[in-house]
């Protein structure tokens, strides 16, 4: 009976103009995406393989000489882009991506700084005078468009038979109502995935035909993943649909309705929501930062003059003087990452508050499965991090393979001043791993189940105490 | 008649549950955005403050003309409330130097606490009325004409001695003052949360760009309202008018503004002006010769510039090399807060550089600014006016122009600011060659007093008068009181043609 009440639906909206008007939205909003991104990503992986080249001859030009190896670092390192940038844009001018080292030049006792991480802060985008704009990728198309569309789909589906009074006469037959719930709404899934997957076959048919874009077999799992969102995400807002077109007596009323909570949550709740606890927390202004950096590094040198005062013994003096600057450097990099911390931290949680929104859940989603937004941002400085730390280690290595080496990192003295193999740095190589990015994932793709499971028992309810 | 008519539309559209939510929403949203963003302004205004003082102060410790760091701060507009534009978005510190002509591309930003922030995009209040009241225009429009084919209330009405033209113009006066409600209503609601804001004191001119916004605010809805009447007029049955309705919103509001513009390339067109960034370098490339040469023929021979003054203080070096704005420049000086006497005989010599330099660091910097000024136009000004002119084709980029016009926050009101920046620099180098600053002891030494500042000529800003945002405004105003112009004539035409 389910599949009958379903087919009724599914003919209706056949000949429907929403139906011929969806196709052709949906079409043109994904071929625009699918055309702009054989475009674009060429033009990414380009510069991100100069910019990889470049600093791989920067590093090898270095490697005549540890001491300056270490000083200087590996040179800048930098984000790879993604395949699927086409799913979700998230943001990404707004992130930067490279991270740099930072070292001091020299210091008036002819001492130098040695290299460390320096967090970049997120790229200000100040000469882009363009209108503002949210790019047309998945996150778009789905969480914008598509919902939209599927409360077009189910606004009038109850209210509208019982304007009509076609309800009284299909609940005369003997059929529970639930039947003719689900009946409903798996005639609206159906419906309104036909032109979406028509759509979603034509972008992915154009990209995968183009030579530019080539996707790898874990791309194609994510694409899966995030197909099964999407398709989570419409029922959520069939259910949405159902359920007031349930509760009120006149379509218009519940389309009103529905288009209101719609521009609330998907519009308005995800940017409002996270300025407003945005706001709870406010962490270290650039000022700040730069006061405390310049405070600790003055202490330092303090503590440092303090002991050439005290301490004349030339080897206790070295082991000072390297300890000196490796300490330098880590304490000041330790600052530059709690700065970038806390300002995580505020993003996060601002993040976090808009997860009450379905739209901002399936666009994270979108983000972390797509490895683009801010949480493959993270992903990427987490890989900054650990490749610091080898690197450093290799160093320490390398300088203990030197018979000739006083093994004390940080000062030219102290260290081996022999080349080193180029090969045996290691590189820097920016990596997604899909097992994290689920593990984030999860929870978000619980929350939006709940939602849905929420929504559908809503409808039921509702739908059982209408009176017709 | 016509007030029956308009009565009866009133109380049609006003009593209606539909009219309640959504006033109801619609207020909701526009007291959480202006909190948010008003606590913005004053964090912006706060930053501004602190970055005025700093700049200040610095500038008054410092003791020699050539070491003095005279930056300029551009002040957030407080009607950014209404539409951000690109208040929040562009530089907003400039440092005014001799060396090189400021433009909005060498800005920077004086406090940005967590540019992360950025990713949310923040919602200013046109955008609520450019979603919310449109869409309510359009659910008030749809069925206006076709709803009374539907009921049969049209002939009824019709049997009346009134003209069709009246009926419909009844029809769109009462919408409209249904609409004024909630439009008023979130305007008032706003205004009165501006004024509990102890850092927002509007003026009269305010009031009057404000007004200038409302006007155009009513015009845009108009539009949807008659965008409604047509496509109702046209179908004649509510619920065929409804969907294409919403499609028509849906397609005019969100989607073809991002569409064409992630459709159409109008990144700036970095790279395509490298013969322009050539000229640049070599430019100041004989700028370097000719300073070599000047070195190399005074009474000290060599290439050092400091002249080996030795005193309490520093040399410096600055510059820049950035391929993607065309920002080149380089110079050298020195800071001395004291000067060892031996060396006396040395400053005129000095001075004597210095002047030189100076003099020809600016002929420099005209002569490079020649080919920077029109590079710029067609790498950024160019594809950014492109993109503008194509959103154009929307109602929306009509309606969000003209309200960034009346607001000052548009392309053309901060570029003011960086004319306004490039006229000062220009009187400060004129101060300079007036009281041949550069040939001056105080230019790299303050060894016999520092320089007084105040004497300096000071800067002052202030924001685009009435007129100047009204011209900006007007033609996207007047485009949209066109197209409603239209629009309404071709409902006319229909509706009097049709058969009730």
């Amino acid at each position: 009976m389910i599949w009958h009440i379903a087919k009724r639906e599914l003919y209706d909206n056949l000949h429907s103009l929403r139906f011929a008007l969806t196709t052709i939205l949906l079409l043109g909003l994904m071929l625009t995406n699918a055309v702009v991104h054989i475009k674009e990503h060429p033009i990414r992986t380009q510069k991100y393989n100069a910019s990889v080249t470049e600093s791989l001859n920067v590093l090898r030009d270095r490697a005549n000489n540890l001491y300056e190896l270490a000083r200087e670092g590996p040179g800048l390192l930098h984000k790879k882009p993604s395949a699927l940038h086409f799913c979700a844009e998230g943001g990404e001018p707004f992130l930067s991506d490279v991270v740099g080292g930072a070292f001091l030049w020299s210091t008036s006792s002819g001492l130098k700084g040695f290299w460390r991480l320096d967090y970049p802060s997120a790229t200000p985008n100040l000469t882009n005078i363009r209108p503002n704009i949210t790019k047309v990728d998945w996150v778009f198309i789905i969480c914008y468009a598509l919902s939209l569309i599927a409360l077009l789909f189910t606004f009038d589906s109850i209210s509208g038979e019982r304007e009509h009074g076609t309800l009284r006469l299909m609940l005369a037959n003997p059929i529970p109502r639930h039947t003719v719930l689900i009946g409903k709404f798996l005639g609206a899934l159906i419906s309104i995935n036909i032109p979406f997957t028509l759509a979603v076959l034509m972008n992915l048919l154009v990209i995968s035909m183009s030579t530019a874009v080539q996707l790898d077999g874990t791309a194609w799992g994510r694409l899966g993943i995030i197909l099964f969102i999407a398709v989570l995400y419409i029922s959520l807002f069939l259910a949405l649909g159902l359920l007031v077109s349930a509760r009120v007596s006149q379509s218009a009323v519940s389309l009103v309705t529905l288009l209101l909570i719609w521009v609330t949550f998907v519009i308005f709740v995800p940017s409002t929501l996270a300025s407003i606890t945005g706001g709870f927390s406010s962490p270290m202004s650039r000022d700040e930062f730069r006061k405390r950096r310049d405070e600790l590094y003055s202490e330092r040198w303090k503590r440092y003059d303090d002991y050439l005062f005290e301490v004349f013994e030339p080897s206790k003096i070295i082991q000072f003087k390297g300890k000196h600057v490796t300490e330098e450097a880590a304490e000041q990099e330790r600052l530059s990452e709690e700065h970038l911390m806390q300002q995580v931290r505020q993003v996060k949680f601002a993040r976090a508050t808009t997860q009450i929104s379905p739209a901002a859940i399936s666009q994270h989603l979108f983000e972390s499965l797509a490895g683009t937004g801010f949480e493959r941002y993270l992903q990427f400085l987490e890989n900054t991090k650990s490749y610091a730390q080898q690197f450093r280690a290799f160093i320490i290595d390398a300088d203990r393979g030197d018979p000739e080496s006083l093994h004390i990192i940080g000062i030219r003295e102290g260290m081996s001043q022999k080349p080193v193999s180029s090969e045996a740095i290691p590189k820097f190589e920016d990596t997604l791993s899909l097992s994290k990015d689920f593990n984030t994932a999860a929870i978000e793709l619980l929350l939006l189940g709940m939602f849905f499971i929420v929504l559908l028992s809503g409808a039921y309810l509702a739908f059982v105490r209408v009176e017709v | 008649m016509l007030i029956t008519l308009i009565r009866r539309e009133l109380l049609d559209n006003l009593m209606t549950f539909r009219f309640a939510v959504a006033i109801f929403i619609m207020l909701l949203l526009v007291v959480a955005n202006t909190a948010v963003l008003l606590k913005d302004y004053d964090k912006r205004l706060a930053s501004y403050n602190t970055a005025v003082k700093k700049n200040r102060q610095e500038l008054l410790e410092t003791k020699t003309y050539s070491a003095g760091h005279i930056s300029l701060n551009r002040a957030p507009n407080p009607l950014s409330i209404f539409n951000i534009g690109l208040d929040k978005r562009l530089g907003n510190e400039i440092w005014i130097s001799y060396v090189y002509m400021p433009t909005l591309w060498d800005a920077n930003k004086h406090g940005t606490d967590n540019p992360f922030l950025n990713l949310f995009t923040s919602i200013d209040l046109v955008l609520i009325f450019q979603s919310v009241l449109s869409l309510l225009a359009l659910i008030f429009a749809y069925d206006s004409l076709a709803g009374e084919y539907e009921r049969g209330t049209l002939r009824l009405v019709l049997t009346h001695p009134v003209g069709r033209g009246y009926i419909l113009f009844a029809k769109y006066i009462g919408a409209m003052i249904c609409l004024l409600v909630p439009l008023l209503m979130s305007i008032l609601l706003s205004l009165i949360l501006l004024t509990t804001s102890p850092s927002i004191s509007l003026s009269t001119d305010d009031f009057l760009r404000i007004g200038g916004i409302v006007f155009t605010s009513l015009v845009y809805l108009s539009l949807f309202y008659l965008i409604g009447m047509l496509i109702s007029a046209m179908t004649r049955r509510t619920s065929t008018a409804l969907m294409l309705a919403m499609f028509v919103w849906g397609f005019l509001v969100p989607v073809y503004p991002n569409m064409i513009l992630t459709a159409v390339e109008t990144a700036p067109k970095i790279g395509t002006e490298a013969s322009a960034y050539n000229q640049i370098k070599q430019i100041w490339e004989k700028h370097d010769r000719e300073q070599k040469q000047f070195l190399a023929n005074d009474a000290f021979p060599g290439d050092d510039w400091d002249f080996n003054l030795i005193g309490t203080g520093y040399s410096f070096w600055g510059g820049e090399d950035d391929p993607l704005t065309l920002h080149y420049y380089d110079y050298t000086g020195s800071h001395l807060e004291t000067l060892e006497e031996k060396y006396e005989l040395r400053v005129p010599h000095a001075q004597n550089y210095h002047h030189f330099l100076g003099t020809n660091i600016i002929n420099t910097v005209e002569r490079a600014w020649l080919i920077r000024k029109p590079a710029l136009e067609t790498i950024y000004l160019q594809p950014a006016r492109i993109g503008r002119m194509l959103l154009k084709v929307s109602p929306v980029g009509l309606y969000d122009g003209a309200t960034e016009a009346w607001a000052g926050t548009d392309l053309k009101s901060i570029q003011d600011f960086f004319s306004a920046a490039q006229r000062h620099r220009r009187a400060i180098v004129n101060h300079f060659y007036d009281k041949e600053i550069f040939a001056s002891r105080k230019w790299f030494t303050a060894d016999q007093g520092a320089v007084d500042w105040n004497t300096l000529p000071q800067f002052s800003f202030q924001r685009s008068d009435i007129g100047t945002n009204a011209k900006r405004a007007l033609p996207d105003l007047f485009l949209l009181m066109m197209i409603n112009i239209i629009l309404f004539t071709i409902i006319l035409l229909i509706f009097v043609k049709s058969e009730v």
